[in-house]
Order: structure tokens, then sequence, then C-alpha cells
């Protein structure tokens, strides 16, 4: 059956209605939960995940797809009306958006954001649609030691490119490798750093990791640092808008932004954070009012928010096609799949065809509806930034705690939580990079279960590990990627170009 | 040498990472593997990861004492690096350790109820009687919707049978 009949199908067991009610209430909650102010992306649908525990896959499905993109959403208004960027990607949109809404233009801004995401995701999910399935393809003849080699890859990519200090990447990535090892060892049955505990035979849940490194984290960081400086929120006048001239300004960056986007998704380049900064940069080159860049140009938002969409989506390519999350959005979506008992990776569109046609028919919709919702509903969100910051984190915190018991209804996993949260707290004083160590907790335990297939089926031969050519390929990859900082270059010329 | 500000925490902080490594190292060494044979031992690579987190600490340590020192989150490279405020992070911890004892002993609301409060007073607000009304209100709605209609179990503690 081709990909279009498939999708067709898709869209059939997606548009029951009460999956429609599902999509509607994961757009809602999605968005509710992303425009406040301090919860990125990853966190808000990590948040967001006991409540699709107990709903039956499909529904589940969209109703996750309708909160992915609620909460990308939420946190682009987030962004520009207030100035705090909930994650790497949204830094652009807060620099230009945020100064367009002190012109007056807080509509404008909202509006190309919010039409330049559907845009830009519709897009890269046709094309997600119609590449991942290619790819798994492909994906199939992949052996164990090429896992082995393209997880070390986006190891490397990972730790290299968030933040700015290579060494501390590397160590939160390990942190992250040491997490993944706690528990009973799959094929030997040895129990390896559980300290004779017995709910910890079971392993790390990687669920209250996350939230916990997020929001737990984030509240000791601020409480007992920030606890003092206020948010300013810039108050919205008019509706969220477009004139002609806006939307002559914005079409173009929007299509620029999604094919820069999607690209750089689909490779572990560390997340939105490159593409954004490349779309920016490309903008302020070609625009014909150079001189409104840095004070709110239209372009500057249009075209890093389509960028920052289309990433997400493209993320989704070696997420679906390798089982290989790239970013910490990505991330948690592979554990969402996994709480539904999906396991993606190149089988998934043989072994799950029809949940994943579902999945990638959701996110057309859950795009559709997020439009239809948010547009008019625009001046509800914004009174939600008002919420006073004791209040908000309190939320945070109880819901996170929340999530952290009801998961296996088990007291260890609160535990697991509370001392995460002490190392959210010590990585932002020490300036560590938290995407690296979600990634070593969720792929170390894969990386080793492909290390040993690799060497068993070579009978302990370790020179399998790079005799492939792909191997050789992509072991050339890592080192020029460890050793020839050329992203982070590229990133400071860029990074200048955005402040000067 | 002089080390510049937050050097010293931070020194520690890697020292502990280092340590953290000493513990993998250590725990897998003292494990009996099983008697069955493998071809590859697990112990391979809780080894690889010890050795690989004791050799960056050391890189990193090596680094701050020649000046490389964090920049923590949300603060400008070289400006400069405020205190933290132990009571309030006390307050945050101690309200995260109200749940972990009470949420199986008094159940969600009283235990959420509680951290609510607390985190409210961590973060500054004054109005006690309002947050602490407010809070519980919130998490015995948060409660009612997760146990009713969402199918995820709560503890109901003392309410047991009540609500």
């Amino acid at each position: 059956m081709s990909s279009f009949n498939s999708l067709i199908d898709g869209f059939a067991s997606a548009l029951t209605l009460s999956n429609l009610g599902f999509g509607l209430l994961g757009t809602f909650l999605g968005t509710l939960v992303g425009v406040l102010p301090g919860i990125g992306p990853a966190l808000a649908i990590a948040l967001l995940l006991p409540i699709t525990y107990t709903v039956s896959p499909a529904s589940a499905l969209i109703m996750f797809a309708s909160i992915y993109y609620g909460a990308m959403y939420g946190g682009s208004t987030t962004s520009i009306l207030l100035n705090t960027p909930g994650e790497s990607g949204s830094v652009i949109t807060a620099l230009e958006g945020n100064k367009m809404a002190r012109r007056g233009q807080a509509g404008a801004a909202l509006a190309t954001a919010a039409i330049g995401s559907f845009v830009a995701g519709t897009i890269a999910t046709g094309i997600l649609a119609f590449t991942a399935p290619t790819i798994a393809d492909l994906a199939i003849k992949v052996g164990a030691a090429e896992y082995v080699a393209l997880m070390l890859v986006a190891f490397t990519t990972v730790s290299s490119l968030l933040g700015g200090s290579q060494i501390r990447g590397f160590i939160a990535l390990s942190i992250g490798l040491v997490l993944g090892l706690v528990g009973a060892d799959l094929q030997s049955g040895l129990s390896r750093l559980t300290f004779g505990n017995e709910s910890a035979l079971e392993g790390i849940e990687t669920v209250p990791v996350i939230v916990s490194i997020f929001a737990l984290g984030e509240a000791l960081y601020i409480a007992s640092r920030f606890k003092d400086e206020g948010w300013k929120v810039i108050p919205m006048k008019g509706k969220a808008l477009m004139s002609a001239q806006d939307w002559k300004r914005s079409w173009k960056p929007w299509l620029r932004g999604t094919f820069l986007g999607f690209p750089l998704g689909v490779v572990p380049a560390g997340g939105s954070e490159v593409p954004t900064f490349l779309s920016y940069s490309l903008e302020k080159k070609l625009t014909k009012y150079p001189e409104e860049f840095g004070h709110g140009a239209i372009e500057g938002v249009a075209g890093p928010e389509a960028a920052n969409n289309a990433n997400a989506a493209g993320a989704l390519v070696p997420l679906l096609a390798l089982g290989l999350p790239t970013s910490a959005t990505a991330a948690v979506i592979l554990v969402a799949f996994q709480t539904y008992q999906i396991q993606p990776g190149p089988t998934l569109f043989l072994t799950n065809g029809a949940l994943i046609w579902t999945l990638i028919a959701s996110l057309f919709i859950g795009n559709t509806l997020l439009l239809i919702l948010n547009l008019p509903l625009v001046r509800f969100w914004v009174k939600l930034l008002n919420v006073p910051r004791p209040y908000l984190f309190a939320g945070i915190v109880t819901f996170a705690l929340l999530g952290a018991y009801a998961l296996n209804t088990s007291i260890f996993d609160v535990q697991v939580a509370i001392v995460i949260g002490l190392v959210g707290f010590l990585f932002r004083r020490f300036g560590m990079p938290i995407t690296p160590l979600i990634l070593g907790l969720i792929l170390g335990p894969n990386l080793e279960l492909q290390f040993r297939r690799a060497l068993q089926l070579s009978s302990g031969e370790y020179s399998t590990l790079y005799s492939s050519p792909l191997s050789k390929i992509l072991y050339a990859v890592l080192f020029i990627a460890l050793f020839t900082p050329v992203m982070t270059r590229i990133m400071k010329k860029v990074r200048k170009d955005v402040t000067v | 040498m002089k080390l510049p500000q937050g050097g010293k925490s931070e020194l520690t902080f890697v020292g502990s990472l280092f340590l953290l490594g000493l513990i993998v190292f250590w725990d897998t060494w003292r494990t009996e593997l099983p008697a069955f044979n493998l071809t590859i031992s697990p112990k391979v690579f809780p080894y690889a990861t010890a050795a690989l987190l004791m050799v960056l600490s050391i890189v990193l340590i090596i680094a701050i004492i020649r000046g490389d020192v964090a920049t923590p989150e949300g603060v400008e490279p070289g400006q400069p690096i405020h205190k933290t405020d132990y009571k309030t992070f006390g307050i945050v911890l101690g309200s995260l350790l109200t749940y972990l004892l009470l949420i199986e002993r008094a159940g969600f609301i009283i235990a959420a109820s509680l951290t609510f409060f607390g985190i409210t007073v961590a973060f500054g607000n004054k109005k006690h009687g309002r947050a602490a009304i407010f809070g519980t209100l919130f998490i015995t709605v948060v409660y009612l919707s997760f146990t009713r209609f969402l199918n995820v179990q709560l503890p109901a503690g003392i309410f047991k049978g009540l609500l």
C-alpha cells in the first residue's frame, strides 16, 4: 500500500468524533501549559503525559500530537509577550517578537508566529509522511554495529553543540549514562548500582527524570537565586491579525524557515537552536528593511518560528525511522510512545503501521485545530501570563510530583524525582546543559544493547564495530564534530550577527 | 593561585562527580558475574561509563583551575554570581520532602496542598491565608479530575471513603 493510501486510512481513524474531542482537549491543555512562563515544550509534554496514560492508543496519539503543537505555540506566545524564552529554539522569537510587541504590534507578531508555525508544520509533516517510511526501509538494513556508531554521533553532536562548553556537555551525557545503568541488566540479570534497593531493579523511569530535572530543578534554582526579579508582561492591543503588508513580508521567511529547519531536524544538529539562528541571520541578509532588525522586524519572527516548527517535525524522522531522539522534546516523545507500547525504529512501520499513520494524520489535525482555536483565543492565553509567580511554580511543582507518583504509584519514583531535582539545580548553577543527560539516560541502555548484539554476532571481535563503510563514515563525522568545532564557529558568527 | 568567583564550589561539585564515577567503578567491580558464559560481560559498559566520567571530571577540574569557571544559567558571562539563598532553597526542598513523606501516609490532597503552600511561601507570597485556601481547592480539583475522569489512581489517604 502506498504512503498516500496509508495516510488516508490514518485520517479515517483519527477523525472520529471522540478523537477530535481528545484533539481539542490536547490543544487546549498543551497551549495552557506551554504558555506558562518557564515551561518549554519538552516539560509541557512531560507534565501532561499522565493525562494520556489511560486513554486508548489512537486517542492518546491525537491528544499527544495536539499537546505537542499546542505547547510549541504557547511557548512562542510567552516569548513574544514576556521575553522569557522557555527553550533555546524560542530565543530568536523572543528577540524580535518582544520588540514588535513593545512597538504595539503584538497582534501581528503572534499571528505571524502562529500562521508560520502552521505553514511550516503542515509542509514538514507532509515531507515526514513521505520520507520516514523510505528511511525506515533503508534503516532495516542498518546493523547493530552501525547503530552503535549512529548513537555515538548523536551523543557527540548534542553534547558539543548545546551550551558554551563541550566538556560540560559530555559530563552531562556521562551522568545520563550512569542513570541509565541503574537496574537489573536485561541479558544477565546482574543488578547494577541498585545498592540492594528492590524498586531500583526496574531501572530509573525517564518521565519523572525529565519532569523533575526541568520543573523541580528550575523551582529550586529560581527560588534561591532570582526570587525577587519580576516579570513584565507587555499588554496586547487589538486582535491577532496581520495586515496585507505583514503577509507580504512573512510568506517567504515562512517557506525559507521551513526548508532550513526540516533537514537540520533530520540530522542530529542538537535541536532547534542552530536552524532558528541560521534562519534569523538569513532573513536579516535578505530583508528590504534591514533597519528594522533589532527593533522588531516581522521577518525575524516569521522565519525562525517556521524553522523551529519544521525542525521539530524533522526530528520526528530519525525518531520514527531509527528510534533515535535528537532533542529534549524528541526524547520526551520517544518516552511517550514507549508508554503506549510503541517502540519507534525501522520495524515500526511494519509492526504498528496503522498507528503510526494515525499519528501522522493527528499531527496534521492537531496543527489545524491549533490555528482555529488559538488565534481567536489569544486574549485568554495572554491573561495566563499574569498568574503570580508563587502560584505558577507551586502548580508546576505539585504537577511534577503528581506525575512522578502516578506513573507506577511508587514512592521510589518520587525519591528519584527529588534527587534529580537537586541535580537539575546543580546543573543550572554550574552551567551544564540538560539535554545530553536526558539523551544519555534514554539512549544509554539502547547503546549497550546494540553494542553487545554487534559483538555477539562477531563472537567478541571488536573490529566489527568499525568494519562496514557506513560505520567508517559515521566515525569520520564523529571525529570532525569532536575535534573541529565547525558548528561552534558558525554559531559564534551567527550569534554575533544576532547581537549586532 | 586565586580562583575566580564560584570556582571553589564548582571544584567541589566536579570532584563529587569524579567520586560518582569511582562509585560506579567500585559497584561494578564488587558484583559477581552469573555463572553462565556471556560473549560480552555486563561489566564492560559500566566500566567504560565510569572511566569516561572520571576522565572528563579530571579534565574539567584542570580547566577550572586554569580559570574556565562555569557561567550559571540566566547570568551573563563576566557578571557577578549571586550567592544561593539557602533559606529559600531549604523551604523548597522541605516542601518536596513533605510530599514524599505524606503522599502515602496522609494522601495526595494533604501532601500536595502542603507542598503547594510551601512553594508559594518560598517564592515570596505574603498572603498566606489566600494561598492556603486556593492551593487546597486547586489540589482537590486536580485530585478529583485525575481519579474520576482520567482513572489515574492517587492515594486518598485519610479521606478514604469520603471523597
